[in-house]
């Protein structure tokens, strides 16, 4: 992680859990992320431990209800809590997109990118025109 | 590589990238172009037609103004039209009046009813126009040769119908020479050219396919889209002014040839759209404030013809002065705002909009934004290291430079809003 994206820092590590924060890019504008991952466990594990949870920290996601694709927010798993804190959902979960024996830093790291830049022209014209699905639809 | 490489591939900033896709959608594309060159040949005939009252009295047809330098972008009134500009230099006797003139011209063009043109045409104070049904309109400027020895330096005549007659005037003008002296100093650059006309005429060809009253490909219509960053600047700069001026009614617009002399004087090869546009308003407005510090209003002689003033219509006064000074500083911060990292692409949308008009502004984003969608949902983009995503040309083409990383395929997943 730190030869390819060396702007973001470690800021927890421990036995089988690290997160980074950190700035990244998507079009232009930098955004800054916070990436959190743990090795699995047994039983009913936290999202962290299943995959990478993704989360924007700054400049907070911005949800638009009038979009006339994805609103509020595009591809996330919805925190009802916090929305703009809501982690984003790089991949499918139904496909062997991703395993825990990946690099983070070749695959989280640059589908948060690509997420940012999709969330960026979201957010210019409402439409989402990365593809992508949703639980239970076939892809777009 | 340079900037107009980057252009090509699409890894230049993003404000350049939609200023270059911006230009293409407010100039004359290249088969309206050709559209414009058959309108101007057929008036021609239609003039020296047997029974003209002009026959055999045309010594010269040639584009003037932004037609000649190709710089011709959506007008002012029409936003779906182009206004072509061409002088008629006319074998006409000297002690005819200015009006005469102008009236020869217009019954010339009008013709008997049942005629071409009749119905379409408009007598103006210094030119005729005629009027298309697709919203283009060509001013025609009667003119008449000074001097045989001094190519196309010319009067042209100024009879505004409601003034008295004491009033019109010949005024001394060579359009052609300022329009050669433009061309020779901003020739088009080729990287910039290549990857300006590559944008142009895939813009074009999605026109055509959506306009089927348009039958004519050009033949060299590449061509067409090839010049320098200073005429693309200039055109950004004339539709950011007819944006300003739109809803101030009545109120007489700083002239396209004025501000065409300063994009000749400040062209430099090599500069980007950004850059030309930073270097052309910054010098129309340090001119306008060295004037209005004067306590003067800007004079702008043409540089190829002693006497021709394009300032002698504008600004009318030291408000209408002060007016642009407003609007250029405005633009310039605006400029800034999309040339800066720290805005988003909805800013630089709300940017473009202010800037340009909602039309091309709305477009122009969207296509970016599709582009870029398209190459992540087929996993043909690169990734710089800060991150930034490279759409899918620019990415094959510089795929191997160790600074982008082609990361692997993905699907964007989650959950539906309940209810949605």
């Amino acid at each position: 992680m730190r030869r390819l994206w060396p702007q973001l820092d470690l800021i927890k590590q421990t036995g089988d859990f690290a997160a980074w924060e950190g700035p990244l890019v998507g079009i232009e504008r930098a955004h800054t992320v916070q990436i959190a991952m743990g090795l699995p466990r047994d039983g009913d594990a936290p999202m962290f431990r299943r995959f990478p949870v993704v989360r924007v920290l700054s400049p907070a996601l911005v949800p638009n209800w009038d979009a006339p694709e994805e609103a509020p927010l595009p591809h996330v798993f919805f925190d009802y809590d916090d929305l703009p804190m809501s982690p984003l959902c790089l991949f499918d979960l139904e496909k062997d997109e991703w395993s825990h024996r990946d690099f983070l830093a070749r695959t989280t790291g640059p589908w948060t990118t690509d997420w940012l830049a999709c969330y960026e022209g979201w957010q210019a014209t409402g439409y989402w025109y990365g593809g992508g699905r949703h639980a239970g639809s076939t892809p777009t | 590589m340079s900037i107009h490489q980057a252009l090509l591939g699409g890894t230049a900033p993003v404000g350049e990238i939609l200023l270059a896709d911006t230009a293409i959608r407010i100039e004359l594309p290249p088969s309206k172009h050709k559209l414009a060159v058959d309108r101007y040949s057929a008036v021609r005939s239609h003039i020296e037609r047997p029974d003209s009252p002009l026959f055999d009295r045309v010594a010269y047809f040639y584009p003037q103004g932004s037609m000649a330098i190709g710089a011709t972008i959506q007008s002012r009134k029409r936003g779906d039209g182009y206004d072509i500009d061409i002088i008629a230099e006319l074998l006409v006797s000297p002690t005819l009046s200015p009006a005469g003139v102008l009236d020869l011209l217009f019954e010339a063009i009008n013709g008997p009813k049942g005629s071409r043109y009749h119905g379409m045409v408009e007598r103006q104070t210094r030119c005729v126009t005629v009027y298309y049904e697709d919203g283009m309109h060509l001013d025609i400027t009667p003119s008449s040769l000074i001097d045989a020895l001094d190519p196309r330096r010319s009067h042209i005549f100024h009879a505004k119908p409601e003034e008295p007659a004491a009033q019109h005037r010949r005024l001394v003008v060579n359009c052609w020479a300022f329009c050669e002296w433009f061309n020779a100093r901003t020739p088009a650059d080729i990287d910039f050219a290549k990857a300006y006309g590559t944008r142009a005429m895939t813009f074009d060809a999605a026109l055509l396919a959506k306009d089927a009253s348009v039958k004519e490909v050009p033949a060299h219509s590449t061509e067409e889209g090839g010049k320098s960053t200073a005429v693309v600047a200039l055109q950004l700069l004339k539709r950011n002014r007819n944006i300003r001026y739109a809803p101030r009614k009545d109120q007489r617009m700083p002239p396209s040839v004025m501000m065409a002399n300063f994009a000749a004087q400040t062209a430099m090869p090599g500069t980007s759209i950004s850059g030309a546009l930073d270097v052309l308003s910054g010098a129309i407005l340090a001119a306008l404030e060295a004037a209005e510090g004067r306590g003067q209003l800007i004079d702008v002689e043409n540089p190829k013809c002693k006497g021709e003033r394009f300032t002698d219509r504008w600004p009318e006064n030291r408000a209408a002065q002060r007016t642009y000074i407003e609007d250029l500083r405005i633009f310039r911060k605006q400029l800034a705002g999309l040339m800066s990292e720290n805005y988003t692409l909805a800013q630089k949308r709300d940017l473009l909009v202010a800037m340009f008009g909602e039309g091309p502004a709305d477009t122009v984003v969207k296509d970016y934004a599709a582009r870029l969608g398209r190459s992540i949902s087929t996993g043909a983009r690169g990734t710089a290291p800060s991150g930034r995503v490279i759409p899918a040309a620019a990415a094959t083409g510089v795929i191997s430079s160790p600074a982008l990383a082609q990361p692997r395929g993905h699907t964007f997943y989650g959950s539906k809003w309940p209810g949605s």
